[in-house]
């Protein structure tokens, strides 16, 4: 294969495994972290995320005990933070579907250090998503009979299929299920190593029935590598489904502002924009802090720093798209929705947006940008903003001019709404160290793998 | 990967004979074409300009699909397709010649486009939008759009022919620079030509969806357009290893999924309208639900998606040359039956219509850009013989 090596600038096979490492330079670097006890920061920060989550729990307790009304949510904003922050979470729960699903059929090699922790990622922020719809019902306990369809005689209760909120409801859960088959499918492999390299009998017993008896012999890995193959296929269109439901919730009313056919596709856009910003949020600190910068590549920032340039670009164009129509409609209405967003009451959320998801991408195109973990981490939490803002320019200001001008309002958050949010952000942080500490953050055996292409190719690591 | 001996046994020529050969048979054609399509012109404009609007957009929409896809090759550094690049590349550089092609249009605006009539500017909703929908600023759109997609289009075809003699690798890192720009441009071009030339038949109406629809719709056709090419070249001993089942297999998966994400697209579309259920949205579908039109949507419905959907999904379907054929051509014929049913029901209100201009402007455009293809092909190489990444194609395995 030695004859495929050519000029290096092309990158036809970027060196996705640098400092030369080896097989066993893989395994040992990723179980360590696992085996051994963490360092200080991640002490400091699961000491602020735990006491995040205990203010979710307070703000959420309080509200069972009161009532929905604790929330800034009013008539005509009835919908407030709680759907942004929904939407917010689920769009974030994109990035992991999308790099192990997508990547993997478009045969990205690079996917392969990202995958792990972006697919748990996906499942942290789905279960962050899944609070909001459940507590805005105010009685969480009664949920299951509102959400979905079980028999029941205790409330004489049957679920509006023709609601998109109710589509929700499965999109989300089958994307939630899906996303854990196959997150739990892939650690199968790694678990087996971390069993095999046990030490104590905890961790042997532990991880011994967690790796489901894998031997590693030829067969299981056909197996297994036919099973990942089919669930990176029936993934891959769950990309694509969530977040369209989710922009149904919106666009299949009649509020000016929501009701725009381009929401689906600029959704999901969105939703990998917003995913991959989180990723890299996290990654960049998670490289730094455990030394992976030979696994997770600059390479790998990149890549991820150029889909964040063109998906934001896309929800650019879908911004631009929706202006240009609300004119071209000559609906006074839209006119209106349009007009009010960038100059009403909410105009400073409005431009907040389009600094942060539209111009601060731009930076993306300059390679320096690209390159340099601290300045794409900066961009990224700009990204994390402005995508947070997006929903929010969305829900509250259609929601906030009714058709009848007696009828307008605002939307003001209260302590527990603010509350609820950040406690959101601690249990999602909480959940993503307690992966570090305790399971491979990175895909040990699927970068043997690439490892062991690169080797072929002659640019070995013996 | 025993493949890589395979390059020396294809031949990336076509000989002159047969190349003359090809180029007089499809000249003859178009001759017969534009004879056809300007008595048509002549005797009838009005049935002309209809069917001359839905074989231009079903041309165009093919090259812009093809530039769209030659960027995105560039952008992510593919290997795979190296081998029917210069296929994609020759389809792109026919975009120039829709600087002439759309030349026809402004001519019969009349005839096609209700806000460009004289009672427009006395109509409360039209008068709203005349700053936009008018004469001059719609040939001066579409004259700009076609001619910012052809400048990429001839500056990348340019540096991958270079590349054939010197085989710089600095060429293809510039095409990726130029590409990065070039799909933007490409979006929100397409996505106005998309509102111009289609939407505004109904000029009340509109949807911010339609240029994502256009765009999708003439990228599958351009694939399938793609697989067509290659097989018919195959069938004549061209590019027999070179384009391989490995490759047929891509090609394939490409066309199911930009078949997907039409059907994903405008189910979306439809799905909101007609769940709002809003009159002066809703009008559009029920224009197009008239009659017989049912039928030819109900079509669409069946052959641009559910068929399709479940026909091509098994791996043996894309590694079947034949199989492949055959959906690529249906698929091509549901692209155009797509483009007649969003257009034409405009002009044939009560129900299905065709005019026997209808196929032969089809010829006229489709031929003249078959004659622009070709020519890229004189003396020239089918595959982009320099770049550094052939090698890495020849040899490339599905996993």
């Amino acid at each position: 294969m030695a004859d495929l090596a050519i000029d290096p600038r092309i990158e036809l096979n970027p060196t996705l495994v640098q400092g030369g490492m080896t097989y066993a330079d893989v395994s040992e670097k990723i179980s360590a972290i696992t085996e051994n006890k963490p360092p200080k920061q991640w002490y400091y920060l699961i000491t602020i995320s735990s006491l995040m989550t205990v203010m979710l729990f307070g703000c959420l307790g309080y509200l069972v005990v009161t009532g929905i009304g604790v929330w800034g949510n009013n008539n005509p904003v009835g919908w407030g933070w709680d759907i942004t922050n929904f939407v917010w979470w689920i769009g974030i729960g994109h990035a992991g579907t999308l790099i192990s699903a997508v990547l993997f059929l478009f045969r990205q090699k690079w996917r392969t250090s990202i995958n792990r922790a972006a697919e748990a990622m996906t499942l942290f922020a789905v279960a962050c998503a899944a609070i909001y719809p459940l507590f805005h019902t105010g009685r969480p306990w009664r949920a299951i009979y509102w959400l979905f369809p079980a028999p029941n005689e205790y409330l004489h209760l049957w679920q509006n299929f023709r609601s998109p909120l109710e589509w929700d409801v499965f999109a989300v859960s089958t994307y939630g299920t899906v996303s854990l088959l196959f997150w739990f499918t892939g650690l199968i492999p790694d678990l087996a190593t971390l069993r095999d390299r046990a030490t104590n009998r905890v961790r042997k017993v532990v991880f011994g029935i967690l790796s489901l008896g894998w031997r590693g012999s030829a067969s299981q890995w056909r197996h297994y590598e036919l099973a990942y193959l089919i669930l990176a296929g029936i993934s891959t269109p769950l990309v694509l489904s969530v977040h369209s439901i989710v922009s149904f919730d919106f666009a299949t009313s009649v509020i000016p502002g929501w009701h725009t056919t381009i929401f689906p596709p600029y959704f999901v856009a969105g939703a990998i924009f917003s995913g991959f910003a989180m990723v890299v949020t996290l990654m960049t600190v998670a490289r730094w802090v455990y030394n992976l910068q030979n696994l997770i590549t600059i390479k790998h920032l990149e890549n991820m720093c150029k889909v964040m340039l063109a998906t934001g670009m896309i929800v650019g164009f879908a911004y631009g798209t929706e202006f240009f129509i609300a004119w071209y409609s000559g609906n006074a209405y839209e006119r209106f929705a349009f007009l009010n967003r960038a100059f009403g009451p909410y105009w400073w959320a409005y431009w907040t947006m389009l600094t942060c998801n539209v111009v601060s991408p731009q930076l993306f195109w300059f390679k320096k940008f690209r390159t340099t973990p601290a300045l794409m981490f900066i961009i990224a939490i700009f990204i994390n903003i402005g995508m947070w803002f997006e929903r929010f320019v969305i829900i509250a200001t259609s929601l906030h001019r009714d058709f009848l001008p007696a009828s307008w309002g605002y939307f003001k958050p209260t302590w527990v709404d603010i509350g609820t949010f950040a406690g959101t952000i601690g249990m999602f942080l909480t959940l993503f160290l307690l992966f570090l500490r305790f399971l491979p953050a990175i895909a040990m055996s699927e970068v043997k793998g690439v490892l062991h292409q690169q080797i072929e190719e002659g640019k070995g690591n013996h | 990967m025993a493949h890589t001996h395979s390059q020396e046994t294809d031949a990336y020529f076509v000989p002159l004979r047969t190349w003359a050969a090809v180029r007089n048979a499809i000249l003859f054609v178009a001759v017969l074409g534009w004879i056809g399509a300007l008595a048509g012109y002549a005797t009838d404009p009005e049935h002309f300009f209809w069917s001359y609007l839905v074989a231009f957009l079903f041309s165009i929409s093919i090259a812009i699909g093809a530039a769209f896809f030659v960027m995105v090759q560039h952008l992510t550094g593919s290997a795979w397709s190296v081998t029917v690049r210069r296929l994609m590349e020759a389809l792109m550089r026919t975009l120039p010649a829709f600087l002439v092609l759309f030349a026809p249009l402004p001519l019969g605006l009349h005839y096609l486009y209700e806000w460009s009539r004289a009672g427009a500017a006395k109509d409360p909703l039209l008068k709203l939008k005349i700053g936009y929908l008018n004469e001059q600023w719609f040939t001066i759109r579409g004259f700009l759009v076609i001619g910012l997609l052809s400048l990429w289009a001839l500056v990348l075809y340019a540096k991958s022919r270079k590349q054939d003699d010197s085989g710089a690798v600095r060429l293809t890192l510039s095409a990726e620079r130029w590409s990065a720009p070039g799909v933007l441009m490409l979006f929100v071009g397409s996505s106005i030509v998309g509102f111009d030339w289609i939407m505004s038949l109904n000029p009340r109406w509109y949807s911010t969806m339609f240029g994502v629809i256009f765009l999708a719709g003439g990228a599958m056709a351009f694939m399938a357009v793609i697989i067509v090419l290659c097989l018919w070249l195959r069938s004549n001993g061209y590019l027999v290893h070179s384009v391989n089942t490995e490759h047929y297999h891509d090609l394939g998966k490409w066309l199911f999924m930009l078949m997907v994400f039409w059907a994903y697209v405008s189910f979306s579309q439809y799905m909101l309208i007609w769940y709002a259920n809003m009159p002066e949205e809703t009008i559009w579908f029920k224009n197009r639900f008239t009659g017989s039109w049912l039928y030819v949507a109900l079509l669409l419905v069946a052959g641009h998606f559910i068929v399709p959907l479940f026909a091509m999904l098994p791996r043996a379907v894309k590694r079947s040359r034949g199989a492949l054929a055959f959906f690529a051509g249906w698929l091509l014929l549901m692209h155009y039956t797509d483009l007649y049913w969003q257009v034409m029901p405009v002009f044939y209100k009560s129900g299905f219509g065709m005019s026997w201009l209808s196929p032969v402007c089809l010829v006229a455009t489709v031929s003249t850009m078959g004659l622009v293809f070709w020519s890229s092909f004189r003396e020239k190489p089918l595959v982009p013989v320099g770049d550094p990444r052939l090698k890495q194609c020849l040899a490339f395995h599905n996993a």
